[in-house]
């Protein structure tokens, strides 16, 4: 927790602001996502409301806020109202282990710019988000209607389903940098393309030192794993209107509705936070080491405090542009493709995406294997 | 009281009680989803006993994985028809009754086993040595239990593969048999 009681009182408060942050991101990723579709669709999208239509996200919040608070007679009412709230946890408790920045270093206390550092991160974020499935099923059989059951039969299915193509595309990833944390990958992956394997140096200096020119079929198949992940199109078949009226929220309205909207905006925070530490970089800025910009700062300011402020904030800001070009495309190919049919759903993940996944594996283990052993 | 002693009690009964609720609620569903929330809890004990990756694999494999199974399988089966097939019965009061006897025996060895020191790790063996140099030392013991699995138990894991594979040939073949419930006419 941190060895004075300021660093206690910090971090406690850190949890809640990064909660803060995730929540306060999803009004400005609906805007995104209302604008973005009407862009892409040639339309004008909300622009009444605020400049740029910007308020009409507040207007929204006060219209769920004030809706009728509505239980189906048949339903189930405590896993009705559990469903929504239990939508927020796991998002909320993944994200927080993702690394944001370098610590900032004030005198004698270290603060990491994280909710808390796991040292078994991808196996914590893994194991935490798996269990927004229940949401899905407490929704579903709450509201004891057969769209909505239905719906989060769908919905659970394909999350099972994907997580296997999912964890098996991180092992690749965890087998290069031989660590599960999540902050020494983003450190592995600093300065220019450089490795060392058959008893020799590879570098080139134009390439950042990315995981995804180690590992490119792992990066797809985490990319569209991560979509079927958070039920975003094309993999939504668990809300497909023309089937299902809006799957296993159909019975949901008003604030209830928006918690699910948190949730799901938070498991795409989560994918795209993760892309980015995978195979991005993380906070590292492209030919610009994490000690040259520390350097930078101290040389600025004159002081080490204000070089380990410079350099948090240069790769927090590193890190969000990243994240933000992931949200982007997550906008992006939900108003670009159609949705599937169940059955390509089910032969895309196991007959498609499993076998790639484990030809990744097997393929990762091999050259590793080889380029330790043997000399060309 | 320290933190630790704390944590344990509070987690103990996050983990017992609805361990209880999933044999006492006669709701199927909630039985499920108190199950659930044991798993959870047993991932919690396990982060606080530094095993970080079985906390992880836990939540991964039981509460991701297997629970969702039961949950989905209980939500879309009618139950009130098992319900009543497996409340009646002197059998099956019988079977109840010996299988109780059973899992008191398990757990009564359990405990009198893990009281013991498990004969792997003898104290001043090389592995005691390197779990008490990672113990303090705070770091990750991943790579102990990797090593552990697949240099010295090699056998036991892949008999233990073996076993599940049998297992989920087994529950087909049955399932498919005549009688079962996915027969060939």
């Amino acid at each position: 927790m941190g060895n004075s009681s300021l660093e206690i009182i910090i971090n406690l408060a850190k949890t809640v602001v990064v909660f803060l942050m995730m929540v306060q991101a999803v009004p400005i990723l609906v805007w995104l996502e209302r604008r973005g579709s009407a862009f892409i669709q040639n339309r004008f999208g909300p622009n009444r409301v605020g400049p740029l239509g910007l308020v009409q996200l507040l207007a929204d919040a006060a219209k769920f806020l004030n809706k009728e608070d509505f239980v189906p007679d048949k339903g189930n009412r405590l896993l009705f109202y559990a469903a929504p709230v239990f939508a927020l946890i796991p998002a909320a408790v993944a994200y927080m282990a993702m690394p944001m920045s370098t610590p900032l270093k004030i005198g004698d206390s270290t603060f990491l710019i994280q909710g808390y550092e796991v040292n078994v991160g991808i196996v914590f974020i893994l194991g935490i988000s798996a269990m927004a499935v229940y949401t899905m099923l407490m929704a579903g059989f709450g509201s004891s209607s057969k769209f909505s059951l239905m719906g989060a039969m769908r919905a659970s299915a394909q999350v099972i389903s994907y997580e296997l193509a999912l964890g098996l595309a991180i092992v690749g990833v965890i087998m290069m940098y031989g660590t599960f944390n999540l902050t020494d990958m983003v450190l592995a992956q600093q300065g220019a393309f450089h490795f060392s394997g058959f008893g020799r140096e590879f570098s080139l200096a134009f390439l950042p030192n990315w995981g995804i020119f180690y590992q490119p079929l792992g990066a797809v198949i985490f990319f569209a794993a991560a979509f079927a992940e958070s039920n975003r199109l094309p993999f939504d078949l668990a809300e497909g209107e023309a089937e299902l009226v809006a799957g296993f929220h159909t019975e949901y309205g008003g604030f209830k509705m928006l918690m699910f909207f948190i949730g799901e905006y938070g498991h795409m925070m989560i994918a795209s936070g993760l892309m980015t530490t995978f195979y991005f970089g993380g906070y590292g800025i492209p030919g610009w080491t994490i000690a040259e910009v520390y350097q930078t700062g101290v040389s600025i300011f004159g002081s080490e405090t204000g070089g380990s402020i410079f350099s948090s904030a240069m790769h927090f800001l590193s890190y969000n542009v990243k994240f933000a070009i992931f949200l982007w495309i997550f906008i992006q190919v939900r108003w670009t493709l159609p949705r599937f049919r169940y059955d390509q759903l089910m032969d895309l993940g196991w007959k498609t995406m499993l076998p790639w996944a484990l030809f990744n594996t097997i393929l990762t283990a091999t050259v590793i294997f080889l380029a330790s052993q043997y000399v060309i | 009281m320290s933190m630790d002693t704390m944590l344990f009690w509070f987690l103990s009964l996050i983990v017992i009680v609805p361990a209880l609720a999933v044999v006492l609620l006669s709701n199927p569903v909630y039985s499920a989803l108190s199950l659930v929330m044991t798993m959870v809890g047993v991932a919690a004990v396990f982060a606080t006993l530094n095993a970080y990756f079985l906390a992880g694999v836990q939540l991964i494999v039981y509460t991701g994985a297997v629970m969702v199974l039961f949950v989905m399988v209980l939500m879309l089966f009618d139950l009130k028809h098992d319900l009543q097939t497996f409340s009646r019965g002197k059998v099956s009061g019988f079977l109840k009754i010996a299988g109780v006897g059973v899992m008191a025996g398990l757990l009564v060895g359990a405990i009198s086993l893990a009281t013991k020191k498990p004969s792997l790790i003898v104290e001043g063996s090389p592995l005691a040595n390197e779990l008490a140099a990672t113990v303090a030392s705070g770091a990750d013991n991943t790579k102990i239990l990797a090593e552990n699995l697949f240099l010295r138990n090699m056998l036991g894991f892949e008999i233990l593969g073996v076993l599940l594979l049998v297992i989920a040939v087994g529950t087909v073949a049955l399932s498919r048999s005549k009688g079962g419930t996915h027969a060939r006419d």
